[in-house]
């Protein structure tokens, strides 16, 4: 038995020291680690129907990731231009959102983060609210609201800036709406932890100095910001690619979401190694993606969550 | 000048984040009293609770929270059991895996919900196959997939609550307890237990609420327990009534109250902890003088004025009738609708009776000698937008039989509006060759 072992369970006694390793050991290897394994390895397989599973046809193959790109054998078009097009539209669109986030974010957690007084507690009360509601219903609301009947349509046909219904949700203004109002909360608390233990004197130095307001904010508060801007858009942006009710909700009919096409895969074309190779080729893409974005502005993997 | 310029700013900016944020709700919660079929708010139409009936009737609904209650349960009771025993290994483990085991337990948080629903309904499937099991089995049971997936990453942030607490606790307690001859499962659940109790509620409440609110990862994984969530995404997808909006009334009003209650409880301790520092001794020992459970206490005043409007309106929910309302409006929109029926049929009139008149001066223009001239300028040969509602396109039109003349064909562009089911396709200038 190695050393750390022998003293973790001198530490807990064997019982507890038991129950604990082999709770942690179900949720790392059993929860995360295998099933995403098995995952990949289910998205290297043909699609067979279950007794031939294992059988002689069960063999690795690179069709489910082909398929992504060259789309099917002896179609017309040299490439999958379909799914590759959302594919490439929901990542632009999640890094939108995400970018959006931040602008409206970043003001709401430094207001909070620097100023006291009992009313940051009702903020903090109604920022979370919404977040408590359910994600459908979140969805929902915005319907009411963007669509041809709704109430902005009322209210600006009412106050005749345009006299025909503008359609929201067939030009996708509701589905990035809904996008970032889901993922408001996740943008601001981690801003407002770091912004929160900055040092007020340091931002008076600055002002004393002779900084304008924006300089103190660029030179000042956003490198300190930096590891909860970092993680706030990470979860944002990683949240916002893999969405599925609010592309469902509030998306237009001919808008596809990624994470649509996938759901289809498993649910209406039964397909599940298809469906498995567009989540792994979503989820690397996603990581490979925010790695490069932390490396670019030089930001710590530990960062992230905290 | 400039300083409160910059004040005013802000506060706009708050106001119109918060409207942002909270108008959905509001709105969304208002269709739920409004009588028109579709959740709307203008026009309102009538008050009205019938939507409230309708969603207590709704079986599916029903159905639904009680499978999201069970799935609730499970939820709750795996992901704080594995987030308190990843909290502790995580402060005990060996610094060389420490941070790849952080890694690994924060993960599931970034991993899309779409991705760990898939992998669970793999995995399992597979775990399922190859012991020989049917299809039937628990393994592939709804609810306990569910459970599982869902319990992968609401895991995780059950771990960063408890962890915050746990790096808190005085390790020294524990070894006292030891040294004192406890087990160690006595110094477990007699001492951290204890000092881990307010943690593990807020993680119990936070795994619940995540596990209720879950779409993404549930949605793979439901089988044939559909929650309440699954139940509503289907709602709302092929059809949405305000029924739905009932449901989200009360629950952002049972999510206000408790958000209330739990502030004003927060607050009560303060204020009581600010009086006893404050307090003399003798005011302590002898007539302890508590602020009462209002004063100075927005939040608390909040939650009994939330609960009496609660109360009215279930009061007035029962007592009151909208049925003479409705009716009302019924009538009234058939009113409309009569009205709109009678201008239609005066619109038609009037046209005919134009068109009519158009003919006449037309087949005035007939005979005028000018007309048999051949213009042949083409300006005015695109089959017209006018207003021929009658099938037969300008067939009966008498410039079809005199050639292109000038004024005939300035005056098919004038007429407004050619709706007739052949377009131009017998107009005869489009048999000609472009001149």
């Amino acid at each position: 038995m190695p050393r750390f072992l022998k003293e973790f369970f001198n530490r807990n006694g064997t019982g507890m020291g038991l129950a604990i390793l082999g709770l942690v050991l179900f949720w790392t290897i059993g929860l995360i680690i295998l099933p995403q394994l098995s995952m990949l390895d289910f998205s290297f397989r043909p699609n067979l129907p279950p007794p031939e599973i294992g059988g002689p046809k069960d063999v690795y193959t690179l069709e489910n990731y082909k398929y992504l790109i060259y789309g099917p054998e002896g179609g017309s078009q040299d490439y999958n231009a379909v799914d590759l097009r959302v594919f490439f539209r929901t990542l632009l669109a999640a890094v939108c959102v995400t970018i959006f986030n931040l602008i409206i974010c970043y003001p709401i957690a430094y207001y909070l983060g620097q100023s006291k007084g009992s009313h940051i507690r009702i903020f903090a009360i109604m920022l979370i609210i919404p977040y408590w509601i359910n994600e459908i219903l979140r969805a929902f609301a915005l319907r009411i609201i963007f669509g041809e009947t709704g109430v902005l349509n009322t209210l600006f046909m009412g106050l005749g800036i345009w006299d025909t219904p503008f359609d929201f949700i067939r030009n996708d203004i509701a589905l990035y709406a809904g996008l970032g109002y889901a993922y408001i909360l996740l943008m601001i608390f981690p801003i407002y932890n770091v912004i929160e233990s900055l040092d007020g004197n340091q931002i008076e130095a600055a002002r004393d100095l002779g900084a304008p307001w924006w300089r103190i904010h660029w030179r000042v508060v956003i490198p300190y910001a930096k590891p909860g801007i970092s993680s706030g858009c990470t979860m944002v942006f990683m949240l916002s690619a893999g969405a599925l009710a609010a592309p469902q909700i509030l998306g237009g009919p001919s808008s596809l979401w990624f994470t649509q096409l996938i759901y289809q895969q498993f649910n209406d074309n039964n397909d599940w190694p298809q469906g498995a190779a567009y989540a792994i080729v979503l989820l690397v893409t996603c990581i490979l993606f925010v790695l490069a974005m932390m490396r670019l502005f030089k930001v710590n993997m530990g960062d992230i969550g905290k | 000048m400039n300083n409160s310029f910059l004040r005013l700013s802000i506060w706009a900016y708050l106001v119109i984040f918060f409207l942002y944020l909270l108008g959905p709700l509001v709105i969304m919660s208002v269709t739920a009293f409004n009588s028109s079929a579709f959740p709307r708010m203008t026009p309102w139409e009538c008050l009205t609770f019938q939507w409230f009936g309708e969603l207590f009737q709704d079986q599916r609904i029903l159905n639904g929270i009680k499978n999201s209650l069970i799935i609730g349960a499970g939820t709750v009771v795996l992901s704080v059991a594995m987030g308190l025993a990843g909290a502790l290994m995580l402060t005990q483990i060996w610094p060389k895996l420490r941070a790849t085991y952080y890694t690994v337990i924060i993960a599931p948080i970034l991993i899309p919900g779409v991705v760990l629903g898939i992998s669970t309904l793999v995995f399992w499937d597979r775990i399922n196959r190859m012991l020989g099991l049917g299809a039937d089995s628990v393994l592939s049971n709804g609810i306990f997939l569910t459970v599982i997936g869902q319990s992968t990453f609401i895991a995780s942030y059950c771990m960063l609550v408890l962890v915050a607490r746990l790096q808190r606790y005085d390790i020294a307690l524990t070894e006292a307890a030891l040294d004192l001859g406890a087990s160690h499962a006595q110094a477990f659940r007699k001492i951290l237990l204890p000092f881990m109790r307010p943690a593990i509620a807020s993680a119990a409440v936070l795994a619940f609420l995540a596990s209720f609110e879950n779409y993404n990862t549930t949605t793979f994984t439901f089988g044939e327990y559909p929650t309440l969530t699954i139940e509503l995404a289907q709602k709302v997808r092929y059809g949405i009534t305000p029924s739905i909006s009932a449901l989200a009334f009360i629950i952002v009003a049972m999510t206000v109250f408790f958000a209330l209650l739990n502030e004003a409880k927060l607050k009560r301790q303060e204020l009581v902890a600010a009086a006893r520092k404050n307090a003399t001794v003798e005011e302590l020992a002898g007539k302890i003088k508590l602020p009462s459970f209002f004063s100075g206490n927005m939040a608390a005043v909040l939650v009994v004025v939330f609960a009496v409007a609660t109360i009215t309106l279930i009061g007035t929910a029962t007592a009151y009738n909208p049925a003479q309302c409705i009716a009302d409006v019924r009538e009234q929109k058939q009113l409309e609708a009569q009205q709109r029926i009678e201008e239609l049929r005066k619109q038609r009139e009037e046209q005919r009776k134009q068109r009519e008149e158009e003919r006449k001066q037309r087949f005035e223009g007939v005979f005028e000698p000018g007309d048999l001239q051949p213009g042949a300028t083409e300006e005015g040969a695109e089959p017209d937008s006018g207003t021929n509602n009658s099938g037969f396109g300008n067939v009966f039109d008498p410039n079809a039989l005199g050639g292109d003349d000038d004024e005939g064909a300035s005056d098919t562009e004038t007429q407004p509006s050619n709706n007739g089911g052949f377009g131009g396709a017998f107009d005869p200038h489009s048999l000609q060759s472009d001149q």
